[in-house]
């Protein structure tokens, strides 16, 4: 890379940028090195993050599963069951389980998540957001290349991948699989990344603000999930038009098909090649849409700090709320096909007797609601972290220098936050409800879903209030909630995989939700749940009240 | 008359960084009081110590006579801030975020709203990701000036206007002012200073190096001097606060301090003055010699000697060395 671009800067230097090559990468060597020192925390942070969730997983189910008796036991309650392919994938190698095909079918899915999340948050900060604040337009001022920037969030981006597709292989490896499999892994963790990280980029070209860039590349993740989800389910051709079933389907520790990476590698030299060619076509900082005009004057409603939180933040919770909205209607219309698998799988039914007195769906969905409500707690971090990115944008100064109390900034969007809580969990149960009514005709677990949604608000507020007080105490700790979030995932998906010390589950709140509707309700945890989140975000107001405000 | 502004020894720090050390600054009720000092002086901090954002660590700090970090709420319905970094936000347009700040402050003075935003030739529906600086900053300024606040903090309010957009707002400040409000602006534009400012406060490295009216601070600054006299003139030189004695043909150029004034024309006219031409002492000139040091350094002036020690240690303002004369 450097080889190919030390000339170029140099000729630019002494003859002007009209050389035989095209000037549209000029500059590229520097920026790389500029998206590596601005990202050499969060870098660590992703890396480290993803490879040590792999190597815990890897560990636990190495040890939990160490003859051939365990592996088959694994393998019984697993195959064919619709539930489990829905969040796990299509379960390769368990017709004859080796170690690595349940270490695949435990972590597999969601490793290859991670890592298009990390390229879409990655791209994106480094294209839209930096035309967004007006930094690329210093950089593009310099010789540098229009495609350069792109260019080097591109390879910056390789960079992370690889980086986490070496951890991950040296992991598997380390834990005596094959090398085979390990390597086909880590290639198509590499192959997905890339795909998200170009989808992105079309994402930055398109969207004329960051939020919206980000919104459209984790639509594309949810989509790549739920199109797989289905095929795998249907053993239709629906998993092939997903990036993350081509992830799958390279078949890591079964047999591998080498040949599926030609598709990630194929995706992602269309998608750049559509980025760069709509990059060419447009001016830099505008999106693909023309700005509209707004209003010359201000409705007569908003006047308020709550008006300018909900203003700012609906958008994106109708975004959460379409999105979420579509996974919750899928699971539902899966549910019903749960049913189905216990009549020829008693150790499932084994299974789940020893869970509780549910039944096969009512566990299917105990799942469902907390795969859907940790997802959401997404957007309730999101919200309530509002205050920070408005805060860092220096939007809180014109606001706070009217008559309006610190207090009433902060509660604005925390109200935003736990009304938008509500509203996705509402929507969470009644869609659900509503799918498993229209797949199996039976209304009667409409109720029971929608309590079973709702029931889980408390520990989402939990990690509110944990956001609001990082963020009282300043701005810079606020990033640290989503650690706390990533932590209650890992704890919701791999918990039991994971062999942890009780109190390492009874940190996330959710540990303590009761697994609803297969378990019966408790008043007590919801009361201490909310009581904590109560605590906590009158905590954080009191320090946002007591701090500089920057 | 009572103080709108008075800020006695506040001390801000930020880690090792020293923003405020020890500043003060006093001003009286309905006066314009100019703010200045180069970039990274402590100006904004200043503000936004004023505006209760940042709590000071030492020392006392009364606006519109509350404390601003505990009174913040009930001060801020008394005054209007325009800060220097305009940030709106992207998707809103510009007369939405205008009307939104006016009625968190308590209401649209819709008439006079209107008339700003004609007058600063603002166009009220463009979403606010579409303004330029200058644009952003009239948003900020249209908010804040159609309010009744009595007191406007203004942080360099035009630092993106084109001429003629400042001197529209010169003329609103100046009307402002007609109404008995009381105006701090931190700038670094003189000119601006000069033309709407009672009184001025030089601050630098968080600290307030001058403070006073322009007539005072202007008495402590070098007055320009061009004379011919009939004979032949000597002498000069050895007047204390005479600077830079050159003779171009017939003619004596010579710069000379405020308080050396007196007894510089005093010597001068006994060698029966021909003409003579003065040039008062722009803002520029005395913000130049606070920050003469880091000039001199680069060889500004014949007397680096004498020129070093009385700019690290300028005279107190209202003092009158007696007028040696020849």
């Amino acid at each position: 890379m450097t080889t190919l671009v030390q000339p170029e800067v140099e000729s630019s230097g002494a003859s002007g940028v009209t050389g035989s090559r095209p000037a549209s990468f000029t500059g590229l060597a520097q920026l790389v090195r500029l998206v590596l020192r601005r990202d050499r925390v969060r870098l660590v942070l992703w890396v480290g993050g993803i490879v040590g969730l792999v190597v815990a997983t890897a560990a636990s189910i190495v040890g939990l599963y160490d003859t051939p008796e365990d592996l088959e036991r694994y393998a019984r309650l697993v195959r064919g069951n619709a539930a489990l392919i829905v969040q796990a994938g299509p379960g390769y190698g368990l017709d004859d389980p080796t170690t690595g095909a349940v270490v695949m079918n435990e972590m597999g899915i969601w490793t290859l998540v991670a890592a298009a999340l990390m390229s879409v948050f990655m791209v994106v900060r480094h294209t839209r957001t930096e035309e967004e604040t007006e930094r690329a337009e210093m950089i593009r001022a310099l010789p540098v290349g229009r495609h350069a920037q792109l260019a080097a969030a591109m390879i910056g981006v390789t960079i992370a991948n690889v980086l986490v597709a070496t951890g991950v292989g040296i992991t598997l490896i380390a834990y005596d699989l094959p090398a085979a499999g390990s390597v086909a892994y880590s290639l198509s963790l590499v192959g997905v990344g890339s795909v998200f990280a170009g989808g992105a980029a079309v994402a930055s070209q398109v969207a004329s603000g960051s939020r919206a860039a980000l919104a459209l590349g984790g639509a594309a993740i949810a989509a790549a999930f739920v199109l797989r989800a289905i095929g795998d389910v249907n053993e239709s051709v629906l998993t092939w038009l997903s990036p993350l079933g081509w992830g799958q389907g390279i078949r890591a520790y079964a047999d591998e098909r080498w040949w599926v990476l030609v598709l990630p590698a194929l995706a992602t030299v269309g998608l750049v090649t559509a980025a760069v060619a709509l990059q060419a076509r447009r001016d830099l900082g505008a999106g693909l849409l023309p700005e509209r005009a707004g209003p010359s004057v201000a409705a007569p409603r908003f006047s308020t700090p709550g008006a300018l939180a909900w203003r700012l933040q609906r958008g994106a919770l109708f975004g959460w709320m379409t999105g979420i909205g579509l996974f919750a209607f899928f699971y539902g219309i899966v549910a019903d096909q749960a049913e189905s698998i216990l009549e020829d799988n008693p150790e499932m039914e084994d299974f789940l007797a020893q869970l509780g007195e549910g039944s096969i769906i009512d566990a299917f969905l105990s799942t469902a609601v907390l795969i859907l409500a940790l997802t959401a707690t997404g957007f309730t971090i999101a919200s309530v972290l509002r205050l920070r990115s408005e805060e860092l944008a220096g939007r809180v100064e014109p606001v706070l220098a009217t008559p309006t109390p610190r207090w009433r900034w902060a509660v604005s969007h925390l109200a935003v936050a736990v009304a938008g809580t509500v509203a996705l969990m509402l929507v969470i149960g009644g869609v659900t409800g509503l799918g498993l009514a229209l797949a199996s005709g039976d209304v009667s677990t409409f109720w029971p879903i929608m309590g079973a949604s709702v029931a889980m608000v408390p520990a989402m507020l939990v990690l509110a209030g944990v956001a609001l007080l990082l963020y009282g105490m300043s701005p810079r700790w606020a990033l640290v909630a989503w650690g706390a979030f990533a932590y209650t995932l890992v704890i919701g998906l791999l918990g039991s995989v994971l062999d942890l010390p009780e109190w390492a589950l009874d940190v996330s709140p959710f540990t303590h939700v009761p697994a609803m509707p297969a378990a019966g309700f408790a008043w007590t945890p919801m009361v201490a749940l909310l009581a904590v989140a109560a605590l906590l975000a009158a905590a954080g107001v009191a320090a946002f009240g007591r701090r500089d405000v920057s | 008359m009572s103080a709108a502004i008075s800020i006695e020894q506040v001390v801000k720090t930020f880690g090792p960084t020293r923003a405020l050390d020890g500043l003060d600054v006093e001003v009286a009720t309905g006066e314009v009081h100019g703010f200045l000092g180069p970039n990274g002086a402590g100006k904004s901090v200043t503000i936004r110590v004023l505006l209760g954002m940042l709590r000071a660590d030492s020392g006392t700090a009364r606006l519109l006579g509350g404390d601003p970090w505990r009174d913040a709420v009930d001060l801020h319905r008394r005054l209007a801030y325009v800060p220097g970094d305009v940030n709106l936000w992207p998707n809103l347009s510009g007369g939405e975020i205008i009307d939104l700040l006016a009625r968190l402050r308590g209401g649209v003075d819709k008439r006079k709203r209107n008339e700003l935003v004609e007058r600063l030739a603002l166009d009220p529906r463009k979403k606010a990701r579409t303004y330029s600086k200058g644009n952003r900053q009239k948003v900020a300024l249209v908010a804040a000036l159609s309010s009744n606040a009595e007191l406007l903090l203004l942080d360099e309010p035009t630092s993106g206007l084109d001429p003629l957009m400042e001197s529209v707002f010169q003329d609103c400040i100046l009307e402002a002012t007609g109404e008995g409000r009381t105006v701090f602006l931190s700038s670094h534009i003189l000119a601006e200073v000069e033309k709407l400012c009672d009184r001025v406060t030089i601050i630098r490295e968080g600290r307030a190096v001058q403070q006073g009216t322009l007539d005072e601070l202007r008495y402590l600054t070098r007055t320009s001097v061009t004379v011919a006299t009939e004979r032949p003139l000597e002498g000069l030189d050895a007047i204390d606060g005479v600077h830079n004695v050159a003779t171009e043909d017939s003619h004596v150029r010579f710069d000379v301090d405020g308080h050396a004034l007196d007894a510089a024309i005093r010597h001068v006219s006994g060698f029966g003055i021909r003409s003579l031409v003065s040039q008062p002492p722009t803002l520029e000139e005395l913000f130049l010699r606070h920050y003469g040091d880091e000039l001199a350094v680069d060889g500004d002036g014949p007397a680096p000697g004498t020129e070093s020690g009385e700019l690290a240690d300028p005279p107190e303002h209202g003092g009158h060395p007696d007028g040696a004369g020849p």
